[in-house]
């Protein structure tokens, strides 16, 4: 089958693999009908995730139809259309249990990395390096997905395929965002990054109650979009301060919610992104930590900042001055999506979640490389390229 | 002009010696890994003893000394081995996985591109050393 993978950073090429077999007895066989580049994979691409090697299948957020089940698959379906969860949960494990299926103890046969680097190691991921568990991802033909029954969803009637696909990361992880951040009614919450997490933060949080969604970025058609489709208050940063702005706008509080959607190549102006970019090109720090500082200082008294962008290991001048003093409440974490699909899936039904205006570019998959230049350059107001193998 | 170099190659090792007593030194300092490799089973104690252990365990057990004891809380039961070096480490983690989701995750016999030489030399290693992790 066709399939793309990463040859080398900034390099990636469509070529000839094998296909997928039942590895596992619990394991589906997916046939890829759409699979989405994500701001994730970027850190794969400029080289900043260290095990990935030239000749593994990228790719994690995506839809398709299940055409093959292992003997002990249960629930699932040759035939059904699907969602899979771009983390990968055995369901069984006492963090699956309690609904924190990021943090499976089961799912990533390869934990040393990660047990070093972070004490601990967390769920297995599509497509997303050997210290995630080396999974083949899903810009590809068909897929193996491992404990299909836990991890597939059934899409419902009526989904059109381009809102379905991102039920599988950006919106629940959007949704993950402002769900650990415990937002209340008449909340004042701001979202780091208009991409397709951060606005999907945006949505959910208006779902919950919240009252204003302030939305950061310096992309104008990413601010635009951000407003007209999900209600987003825009702020770009390259023409206001942002600290500035955010106490004017909410009397001198600050947010009562952070939300923080960009991750370890996070942009910003000055001083201190010029010394992040320094500092993280000579491998002095794994990840730049600018609009994190930003959420973290802008954050109200007591407030709360919800940490969805991807980060490696350590970030320089974390304030944890700020952090103690102001008596924030720090969350964080890979999306737990199985928590959320079936719901998401739901209200994407209902007409509740809309997130197909998210798909700005779909592109062949052998388009694929050119669709991660556009998607990384934001060429074309590109938000998110989706290939259909 | 060769006594002087003598003198200086000697000097130059003798400085290495004594650098190298004072790393030994002070890495004798550092604590050691920890001796019992523990994991947490999200299963009843009584399923990990007496005579329905899984055979797996029992295999572990001849020759290491296992450690068995319900978790806090209700929470699952505590599995430790002694002296665990790398195989049993992915041993003991096979296991847990085994009880908990009746199968161990199998990663060989996946999808992959064209690897480079050095990555096909590489990566049974590198795929090893991440399953059994480094102590």
């Amino acid at each position: 089958m066709r399939a793309l993978c990463w040859a080398g950073v900034n390099e990636l090429a469509v070529q000839d693999v094998p296909d997928p077999a039942i590895l596992n007895r619990q394991d589906v066989i997916v046939r890829v009908t759409a699979s989405s580049t994500c701001g994730s994979d970027l850190h794969l691409l400029d080289g900043y995730v260290p095990t990935m090697m030239a000749g593994d299948v990228i790719g994690h957020e995506f839809l398709g139809e299940v055409v093959e089940v292992g003997p002990d698959v249960r629930d699932r379906r040759v035939g059904e259309k699907v969602v899979v969860c771009s983390i990968i949960g055995c369901g069984r494990c006492r963090n699956c249990r309690a609904e924190m299926w990021s943090l499976c103890d089961n799912s990533n046969p390869d934990p040393g990395f990660l047990e070093t680097l972070n004490g601990h190691a967390t769920a297995g991921i599509f497509g997303y390096s050997h210290a995630m568990g080396g999974f083949a991802g899903s810009h590809a033909e068909y897929i193996r997905v491992p404990y299909g029954d836990v991890n597939a969803f059934p899409v419902p009637e009526g989904v059109a395929d381009a809102n379905a696909v991102f039920a599988s990361d950006a919106v629940p992880t959007g949704w993950m965002g402002a769900d650990i951040a415990g937002i209340e009614p008449g909340d004042v919450v701001a979202v780091w990054g208009c991409g397709g997490v951060g606005q999907m933060a945006v949505r959910a949080a208006y779902l919950m109650g919240a009252e204003r969604v302030i939305a950061i970025d310096r992309f104008p058609e990413r601010l635009k979009m951000a407003a007209d489709h999900v209600g987003a208050e825009p702020l770009d940063y390259e023409k206001v301060d942002v600290l500035d702005a955010l106490k004017e706008t909410t009397g001198g509080r600050g947010p009562d919610v952070c939300i923080e959607a960009v991750g370890m190549e996070g942009h910003g102006t000055g001083a201190q992104y010029a010394y992040d970019r320094v500092k993280q090109a000579v491998r002095l720090q794994t990840d730049r930590g600018l609009p994190l500082r930003q959420a973290i200082h802008a954050c109200r008294k007591g407030g709360t900042v919800s940490v969805l962008g991807v980060y490696l290991g350590f970030v320089d001048k974390f304030p944890m001055g700020a952090v103690m003093n102001k008596g924030l409440t720090l969350r964080s974490g890979q999306q737990h999506g199985q928590r959320y699909i079936a719901m998401i899936l739901d209200r994407m039904a209902r007409g509740e979640i809309d997130a197909s205006h998210l798909l700005t570019h779909p592109m062949s998959l052998d388009d694929g490389p050119r669709g991660y230049e556009m998607f990384k350059n934001k060429e074309d107001g590109c938000v998110r390229a989706v290939f259909t193998p | 002009m060769v006594a002087k170099r003598s003198i200086a190659l000697a000097a130059l090792a003798a400085g290495g010696v004594a650098a190298l007593r004072r790393a030994r030194g002070r890495a004798a300092l550092r604590p050691g890994p920890a001796e019992w490799f523990a994991v947490t089973v999200a299963c009843d104690p009584a399923e990990l003893t007496g005579v329905n252990r899984p055979d797996a365990l029992a295999e572990l057990a001849e020759h290491h000394e296992v450690r068995i004891s319900p978790a806090p809380g209700g929470r699952g039961t505590e599995l430790a081995v002694h002296s665990a070096d790398g195989t049993v480490r992915e041993q003991v983690r096979a296991l847990k996985q085994l009880l908990e989701t009746g199968e161990v995750l199998r990663m060989e016999g996946q999808p992959e591109g064209h690897r480079t030489v050095l990555g096909r030399a590489t990566l049974p290693v590198a795929r090893q050393l991440m399953r059994r992790g480094v102590r």
